[in-house]
């Protein structure tokens, strides 16, 4: 199995459209570009190897329930629901409209990371001059855009701003989606450090500083996982090593023995 | 160094599982590790019930018939309908060293096996006569009913095997070609039950006479689909630790003790009397 190498970005845009700044249009398209590298298993039967499907089976009946025969529900209390049939939540969601509204610029800097959600890539479709601009203006300012955009059929606030000569386009998590940490008892009744203290803390701090470079962390129970792929791939059985306990020890003496002599048969 | 010699985990090794002799489990994997290389070909390719005691053999132990949960991958298990249980059980297989250590270490004391082997299931390749004493009939009872089994069998042109139970009886087994049912197998040894007991007043053959105290039964009915074996070799859950021990049939004379076959004397012996049988398979037709 190949080693995890950098995730390559898709020949196929997943949104195309424009972003719109008052009049001016810059026609885009929209690339994935963060991809979930984690590993991922399927369940399988154990006795033949085959992989298990997931039924929707009614609590009531205890039978499988055809896809026509599906409403969604919404659980207002516990068990007590609210059904919507598929037109009435059809009617509820926004249009595409095909646009990244941008409502105001700000300093990219100024946006607290905590809202920024996940980043795709925007290209230029046949706007290569309209793009450029927009990239080289925001860059040289420090500026970002701020503004929306419907996927599918959700609408999320965007930031479009500049990573490595390029215009992202970042989906932000709306304000009622993040928690205020400072609402926490515990953090309320900190005390003032002590001087001193505070001198040594910092100095160990800028001992220990570097420049941040995220190729610095491994997953390595995604390695460890991959190099057993490898292993079963090949053929060979795992053996899991553990130390011999001292009780074991006698017993190992008999098996070395008992491997011996059923070797010579 | 235990993950080179096996694949086994091993665990608990020093619960104590046979609390009047003070055996642990430890003790317990060693000697199946021992006895492993008379026991391994006379329970390869058979279905196999392990009787577990987790707790000791003073708690109660469970039959299991299916592989356990947990099983790992490299364990031959083996689904077959059995009509005893009258469902389909996925049965665990032992042909390698690392099984046996695997049962062992699950403190499956017992290890039971069936009459016939996996490819051939439905044609038991053992015929098997279960020789069980009704106190007050004693051990030196049931060597005398053995004996005039083997000399009975003799006389048909049939060779046979001893092993004693590990409890209060002997096990007498004829190796045979696995061409004949279980209701033949089953109504042979019923006939030469009959047989034995119009001969002496010490034997019954029918069920139900069995209560009947100071009578020795043969079990016929234990040649059926499903049924299965205490495998030789294999350790009984009894104070004393004993073993149902393959013998020669010249040791088979009274005043033997079969207690003295345990789990430290039997290891100890070079012999494995019952090292041809699978070769010896006969024809079950009386000449």
């Amino acid at each position: 199995m190949a080693k995890s190498s950098e995730p390559r970005i898709s020949k196929r845009p997943i949104w195309s459209g424009r972003i719109t700044i008052g009049l001016v249009n810059v026609p885009v398209k929209l690339f994935t570009m963060i991809f979930d590298k984690s590993i991922s298993f399927r369940f399988l039967h154990k006795q033949d190897g085959q992989p298990l499907k997931y039924e929707r089976v009614c609590i009531k009946e205890d039978k499988v329930v055809p896809w026509e025969d599906i409403v969604k529900g919404y659980e207002v209390a516990k068990n007590e629901f609210v059904i919507f049939e598929k037109e009435e939540l059809k009617a509820a969601r926004p249009e595409s409209d095909q646009r990244i509204r941008i409502d105001k610029f700000v300093d990219f800097l100024s946006v607290d990371p905590i809202y920024l959600d996940k980043s795709y890539v925007l290209t230029p479709d046949k706007s290569e001059d309209a793009y450029s601009l927009l990239l080289n203006a925001l860059y040289g300012m420090g500026k970002a855009g701020v503004g929306r955009i419907t996927l599918r059929t959700k609408e999320y606030p965007v930031l479009v701003h500049v990573y490595r000569g390029a215009l992202l386009m970042t989906t932000l998590r709306y304000a009622y989606e993040v928690a205020d940490p400072n609402k926490l008892e515990e953090l309320k009744e900190l005390k003032e450090p002590d001087k001193e203290q505070l001198t040594m803390a910092k100095k160990i701090i800028s001992d220990l500083s570097g420049d941040f470079n995220i190729k610095e962390y491994e997953d390595t129970f995604k390695e460890k996982v991959e190099e057993l792929i490898d292993t079963k791939l090949k053929g060979e059985t795992i053996v899991v090593k553990k130390p011999v306990k001292e009780e074991a020890k006698e017993l190992m003496v008999a098996l070395q023995e008992t491997l011996k002599q059923l070797k010579k048969k | 160094m235990a993950g080179d010699l096996t694949k086994v985990e091993l665990s608990n090794l020093d619960k104590i599982l046979y609390p009047q002799l003070k055996i642990t489990k430890g003790q317990i994997i060693e000697y199946y590790i021992k006895i492993a290389p008379k026991m391994l070909d006379l329970l390869a390719q058979r279905l196999l019930v392990l009787t577990r005691f987790p707790d000791g053999i003073d708690k109660e132990g469970f039959y299991e018939k299916d592989a356990p949960m947990g099983t790992p991958p490299w364990v031959k298990t083996m689904k077959r309908f059995s009509e005893t249980a009258n469902r389909t059980i996925n049965y665990v297989v032992c042909n390698d060293l690392d099984t046996l250590i695997w049962i062992a270490n699950l403190a499956s004391i017992e290890v039971h096996m069936t009459l016939g082997q996996v490819d051939s299931f439905e044609k038991p390749d053992l015929v098997f006569f279960d020789i069980d004493p009704e106190p007050p009939a004693s051990f030196d009872n049931v060597v005398e009913v053995a004996l005039l089994l083997k000399e009975k069998l003799e006389s048909l042109g049939l060779a046979s095997y001893v092993k004693t139970s590990g409890k209060k009886g002997l096990h007498a087994v004829l190796p045979i070609i696995p061409e004949y049912s279980f209701r033949q197998t089953r109504e042979f040894v019923h006939q030469i039950g009959k047989h034995i007991a119009s001969e002496t007043p010490l034997v019954v053959s029918e069920f139900s006479g069995t209560k009947e105290p100071g009578i020795i039964f043969l079990d016929y009915l234990q040649n059926s689909h499903g049924k299965t074996m205490i495998c030789p070799y294999s350790l009984r859950a009894t104070p004393k630790a004993t073993v149902s021990t393959p013998l020669e049939w010249h040791k088979i004379k009274k005043g033997l003790k079969p207690d003295e076959l345990n789990i430290f004397t039997v290891p100890k012996s070079e012999k494995n009397p019952w090292e041809d049988l699978i070769g010896n398979r006969q024809k079950l037709e009386v000449k």
